[in-house]
């Protein structure tokens, strides 16, 4: 068990020399990105109890933020990923407030509407995003001279970059304020009692998660090499959402252990990309049913049961 | 004799027309074991949300060591030194028994959310000194046993005294317990009393709501009677037992139950 975490991190260094198939480099690329998303969601929901739909937001805002640093501005790509960062901690910390003092259905309400206008602005904003053409030709981003070009060597670009976000996910979500977060989402008025403001804790899992998943976004455009409106498509959104749920709700392990599942799962349905989104919408009904928590809820109520069992 | 930890003066809290609080007034002095009894809708858990922060009076003041608590949220309250209980008892269902207790903010004050990620020194500090905190107050409701059990493997009584355990983790001045005992298996129900008799002798005050005649004369010196959001009486419990006017109100309301 203590080994499954290097020999996993081993095994995905050297995936571009297990394989030969860009295909499947280009499929393990947007897989970690997507799973990084999920992971920042699972910050948002999981922990915080927050159901938002505004990480589509982001993850186009930011895939937006680093194409124009790189087409327009002249930058690198490695600015316009931390601009992308940047842009939507400042947008998170803006929304976030009104919205954290909604009342729970309303935040939920308010988060479709900032992606729906996300989408909006992509497409009628044609000075800054050049319309429903979007920003095409991103080039491949370099470093000391090396060009990350082709799935098997941007896959360097997006394994580094993933590392780093789980890692701050992961250490965020262990510490003292993670325990907080999770805290409030399981009683708010207990831990008001308790000395624990629930807003800062809120908006500090709001704002993280849209940083996180705005940078991811950023990666993502230099991946596809071109952004339009459809980064803000719900594809992406339903993926997210299923990986958090499948994997369990604030299980850190859980939702990277069903990232990696969901990735290669629908590759393996595959028949059409229209049918794609029929089995996704499937599993996740069926996964519900079975499993509302998600599989490490699913796991610790079977712990919890067999406890109870134990005291009786 | 120390003067008042909390006044309670004129304070009123209707909802949509019912007037739960209704002018309710009385004081609980420091380092006490106050009860506050009356009928069921008296009144008695609104007054306690409003003290604590969790309903906005209507009109009144409340005085926590003689400064006035309007306006202030349930947390800044809880920091100040007034903690309290619900009656429908709550705990972190999913967190085992330490770590419901290191919820609690007062030991982590100025560490700061850099200090928490990255685990600073003042940081596994104040942790050491929380842990050792927590496992006395669970050692102390007698739930060591079960300290690394989650919460909702307890049984009812047990939630509460996790529950008691988690307001007393602050070292607050004044505990306000709604009901420590409803629902409570009643062989443990003098334990709880005991369990509250060693907290007061470390210095905190207690506020009791409970409608267990017996816990309370055993435990209070005084208590206050709240009848249609009122005081109706107060006095040392045996005397205030007798007063015809509580009996009264008592047995209007449950006479016929
Ligand atoms: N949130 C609320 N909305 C509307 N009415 C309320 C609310 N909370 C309390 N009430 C009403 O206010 C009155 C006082 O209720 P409260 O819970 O304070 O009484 P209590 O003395 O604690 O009773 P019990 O001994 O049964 O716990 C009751 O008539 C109750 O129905
Ligand atoms: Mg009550």
């Amino acid at each position: 068990m203590r080994l499954a975490l290097p020999v996993a991190l081993v095994l995905l260094v050297a995936l571009p020399w297990l394989t030969a198939s860009t295909y499947i480099m280009g499929i393990a690329v947007s897989g970690v990105l997507m799973t990084v998303a999920a992971a920042a969601l699972n910050l948002v929901y999981g922990f915080a109890g927050l159901l938002s739909f505004a990480a589509i937001g982001f993850w186009g805002v930011g895939a937006y933020c680093a194409a124009i640093t790189v087409m327009d501005w002249g930058g690198s790509f490695w600015s316009g990923v931390a601009l992308a960062g940047l842009v939507n901690g400042v947008l998170a910390l803006a929304i976030g407030v009104p919205m954290l003092r909604t009342r729970r259905h309303a935040f939920v309400v308010v988060s479709i509407t900032f992606a729906l206008l996300c989408a909006l602005v992509s497409r009628d904003w044609t000075a800054v995003t050049r319309g429903p053409m979007g920003i095409p030709g991103l080039p491949a981003p370099s470093a000391f001279g090396y060009v990350f070009a082709g799935s098997a060597r941007f896959w360097f670009v997006a394994l580094g970059f993933s590392v780093l976000a789980l890692a701050l996910l992961h250490a965020l979500g262990t510490s003292r304020i993670g325990l907080v977060l999770k805290a409030i989402k399981q009683n708010e008025p207990l831990a008001q009692s308790q000395g624990i403001s629930p807003l800062p804790y809120k908006l500090l899992a709001f704002v993280v998660g849209a940083v996180v998943t705005g940078m991811a976004g950023g990666v993502m455009a230099f991946h596809l090499g071109v952004v339009d409106p459809l980064i803000f498509d719900f594809y992406y959104m339903q993926t997210f959402l299923i990986i958090v749920i499948i994997g369990g709700a604030g299980s850190f392990w859980g939702v990277l252990a069903a990232g990696l599942a969901m990735v290669v799962l629908p590759e393996a349905l595959r028949a059409s990309n229209d049918l794609r989104m029929v089995i996704y919408g499937g599993v996740l009904v069926v996964a519900m049913l079975a499993m509302p928590r998600g599989v490490a809820g699913w796991l610790e109520d079977r712990r919890v049961a067999v406890l109870r069992a134990k005291l009786r | 004799m120390s003067g008042p930890v909390l006044e309670v003066r004129g304070l009123r809290k209707s909802f949509a027309g019912v007037r739960a609080v209704d002018g309710a007034a009385f004081s609980v002095r420091a380092g006490s074991i106050t009860g506050l009894i009356g009928p069921n809708g008296s009144g008695k858990s609104t007054a306690v949300d409003c003290i604590s922060g969790f309903q906005r009076a209507d009109a009144g003041q409340v005085l926590l060591d003689g400064a006035d608590l309007r306006g202030l949220t349930p947390q800044r309250i809880a920091r100040r030194g007034l903690t309290r209980t619900f009656q429908d008892v709550r705990v972190y269902e999913g967190y085992d028994l330490l770590q419901n207790l290191l919820v609690v903010a007062q030991p982590f004050v100025g560490v700061g959310w850099g200090g928490e990620l990255l685990r600073s020194a003042g940081y596994r500090r104040a942790r050491v000194a929380a842990e050792a905190r927590a496992r006395e107050l669970i050692e102390l409701v007698g739930l060591t046993r079960l300290v690394e059990a989650p919460a909702a493997v307890l049984s009812y009584g047990q939630k509460k005294l996790l529950a008691f355990a988690g307001a007393m983790m602050s070292a607050p001045r004044l505990v306000v317990l709604d009901e420590p005992v409803a629902g409570v298996n009643p062989t443990r129900i003098n334990e709880v009393a005991e369990i509250v008799r060693r907290a007061n002798a470390g210095g905190t005050a207690f506020l009791i709501i409970e409608h267990n005649v017996e816990f309370i004369t055993g435990l209070c010196e005084h208590v206050v009677v709240l009848d249609r959001g009122a005081k109706l009486a107060e006095g040392p419990p045996h005397q205030v037992h007798q007063d015809p006017r509580v009996l009264e109100a008592y047995l209007g309301v449950e006479a016929v139950a």
